[in-house]
């Protein structure tokens, strides 16, 4: 077995692949760097699929947490293994766009799947998911709510600001005014789509476009994405654990080569 | 150790401790020292007049006084000299020379007199266009002016022969310079990119009679050693490569600096004089003859295509665009070079850093990744 652990901002995420790279197993629990998540995840998904940890022939780590996990033979960045993961489940992809709890990346990848450029965020949660954290607490709503409410809106309100810090006081003063929840929420996923399509132009979209990361599980933010790029955007049937499933084959190819 | 790895080694100490080098340098040569604002000064008359030039270019300073004259959007080199400048950090310094390459320097020019004052201001205002013949003219008038406000400062009458003996040592220190850069491209092991930034550095704040021949002395070393293998090798290009920690994750990925691009390294010494002219000719024209510098106007720019000529003879994989935050000059050039790095198929990575950088794990996930992307 071959095991890949993505330990995230705010997120741990575990996948478990056999020998012929199918995948056995995929966990995700919501602690992340910094916390016992990475242990409790990768301890949970061996619970669940009954692997034994000795039966692991080569482990890798990637994500934020991947520099101080022991637990692991290597560690590699989260975007090399996110356009691995992308390429073994979404084959064909050229572009992908991961938005996770803290940061934002935008990766290209060739024919074979291998990183030809790439770009994140600067240290801004502005175009994250913590900024939709932060808008989902101030909507009085749990961040899975946001997706159902945001595709309700009819009459979307503009968050102008580039800051979450500020643009928590622009929606509190929206509501004040009278506007909807929904239509704040909506405005929300549209201030972080353009903010990551800035970004993607300026590395270049070429399709087909794939979104990974926690934020792909959020329907509405994947069409106000898709929205701002002009271009349609499939997600992988697990997006969250993509950057694990990315290590999890790296980890298979790696065995016995180092 | 081994003489070169001494020789690196007391250089590198030198470039990460400024204040103690340029006191030790002034009791070893009973010099007053000339502190020089970025980007480029004739340090040549400076020394002429029997001065040290001190090149002041920042540092990792926390910014308490600075900011009553500066916005927070303001170039952090310029925040870093005048809070030390208001601190004391400069108090050995007898004047500083204020150039006007950028927005921000020309504010300088005017709040440094009001926020330091009592030490004595100089400036260098240079051309910025440099095609008509009548920029020549205007330098060769400033450098007459500036030669006497150096023997002001001195007391010592920089004569034609002085500035000639200068400026032969500073040709000296410029070819020994652009052999130290090549040979450490083919040693990136013996000079990790940490030490080459520093070894590079000390020479701001040491005598240039010394310092070259510590240069010339490891160049010899490096020359007698077989050439060695990085895991993979990058040019930097923009202001400068610092911090410290933004360095480390460079040694720490096993990448090799092939060549640099920088304002504060090869810009300063990668062109040659022309043979000819008086002295203050020589220098005005090696202002002349700079090529793919963003502080200096160029109606075609050359820069896109020295760094991709850089890459081709340097061997190099990649290249690094140290940003440094709120430079305008360099962020406006940016786009430019960047259609023209990507035509060339050369992989190409932008990180923003500034000396204030406490936290790099953002940029570790960056070279690293660069790193997993080009070998």
């Amino acid at each position: 077995m071959f095991l890949g652990v993505d330990i995230g901002s705010s997120s741990s995420k575990a996948v478990l692949i056999n020998p012929l790279g199918e995948i056995v197993g995929q966990k995700a629990i919501q602690m992340g760097t910094g916390t016992v998540g990475a242990k409790s995840v990768e301890q949970a998904l061996l619970e669940e699929t009954g692997v034994k940890r000795s039966d692991v022939l080569f482990a890798v780590v990637t994500g934020y947490g991947r520099m101080t996990y022991p637990g692991c033979d290597l560690q590699i960045t989260e975007i090399s293994c996110h356009a691995a993961g992308v390429c073994f489940s979404l084959p064909g992809t050229r572009t992908i766009v991961d938005i996770g709890g803290q940061d934002a990346k935008v990766i290209r990848v060739d024919q074979a799947g291998r990183v030809v450029n790439f770009g994140m965020n600067e240290k801004c949660a502005a175009g994250t998911g913590r900024f939709l954290e932060v808008m989902a607490r101030v909507l009085g709503c749990r961040i899975g709510e946001l997706s159902a409410l945001a595709g309700k809106s009819q009459n979307t309100v503009k968050i102008s600001s580039v800051c979450t810090v500020f643009a928590e006081s622009e929606v509190i003063s929206q509501l004040a005014a009278g506007a909807k929840i929904e239509d704040v929420a909506k405005g929300a996923h549209n201030s972080v789509a353009t903010r990551v399509a800035g970004m993607c132009n300026r590395i270049g979209v070429e399709e087909a476009v794939a979104m990974t990361g926690g934020v792909a599980l959020n329907q509405d933010m994947v069409k106000s994405m898709a929205a701002a790029l002009s271009v349609p955007i499939c997600v992988p049937e697990s997006p969250q654990t993509i950057g694990a499933l990315g290590a999890a084959h790296f980890a298979r190819e790696k065995y016995g080569r180092l | 150790m081994s003489q070169v790895q001494d020789l690196i080694g007391a250089l590198s100490g030198a470039g990460k401790n400024p204040k103690e080098t340029v006191l030790d340098e002034m009791k070893r040569t009973g010099k007053k020292a000339v502190g020089c604002f970025p980007i480029y000064v004739p340090e040549e008359i400076i020394h002429a007049a029997g001065l040290l030039p001190v090149g002041l270019w920042g540092g990792n300073t926390e910014f308490k006084e600075a900011d009553k004259y500066f916005q927070s959007f303001c170039c952090s080199i310029m925040r870093a000299n005048v809070e030390q400048g208001i601190r004391g950090t400069y108090d050995m310094l007898s004047a500083v020379v204020i150039t006007s390459y950028c927005d921000t320097l020309r504010a300088v020019l005017v709040n440094w007199p009001v926020a330091v004052p009592n030490m004595k201001t100089i400036p260098m205002i240079l051309p910025q266009n440099r095609i008509e013949p009548a920029a020549v003219e205007f330098m060769l008038e400033k450098f007459e002016i500036f030669r006497g406000e150096m023997e002001s400062i001195s007391g010592i009458k920089a004569t034609e022969s002085m500035l000639e003996e200068s400026f032969g040592l500073y040709e000296r220190y410029r070819a020994a310079m652009r052999d130290f850069t090549e040979l450490a491209g083919t040693h990136p092991k013996t000079v990790n990119a940490v030490d080459r930034h520093y070894v590079i550095k000390a020479g701001y704040f040491m005598d240039k009679e010394a310092y070259t021949e510590k240069i010339e002395q490891i160049n010899t070393c490096l020359k007698g050693m077989p050439d060695e293998k990085a895991g993979a090798k990058v040019v930097l290009t923009g202001l400068l490569a610092e911090p410290e920690n933004f360095l480390e994750l460079l040694a720490e990925n096993g990448i090799g600096v092939a060549a640099d691009d920088l304002a504060q390294e090869s810009r300063q010494f990668r062109t040659k004089s022309r043979p000819d002219g008086s002295v203050f000719e020589r220098i005005a024209y090696r202002y002349m003859d700079l090529r793919g510098c963003t502080f200096f106007y160029e109606e075609m720019k050359a820069r896109g295509q020295m760094l991709i000529d850089m890459v081709k003879q340097s061997g190099a994989d990649g290249i690094l665009v140290c940003m440094y935050k709120f430079c305008d000059p360099e962020e406006f050039d940016y786009p430019v070079y960047k259609k023209e790095v990507e035509a060339a198929q050369i992989p190409m990575l932008y990180l923003e850093i500034e000396q204030q950088m406490d936290s790099v794990e953002q940029l570790r996930t960056r070279i690293q990744s660069f790193k997993e992307m080009i070998m």
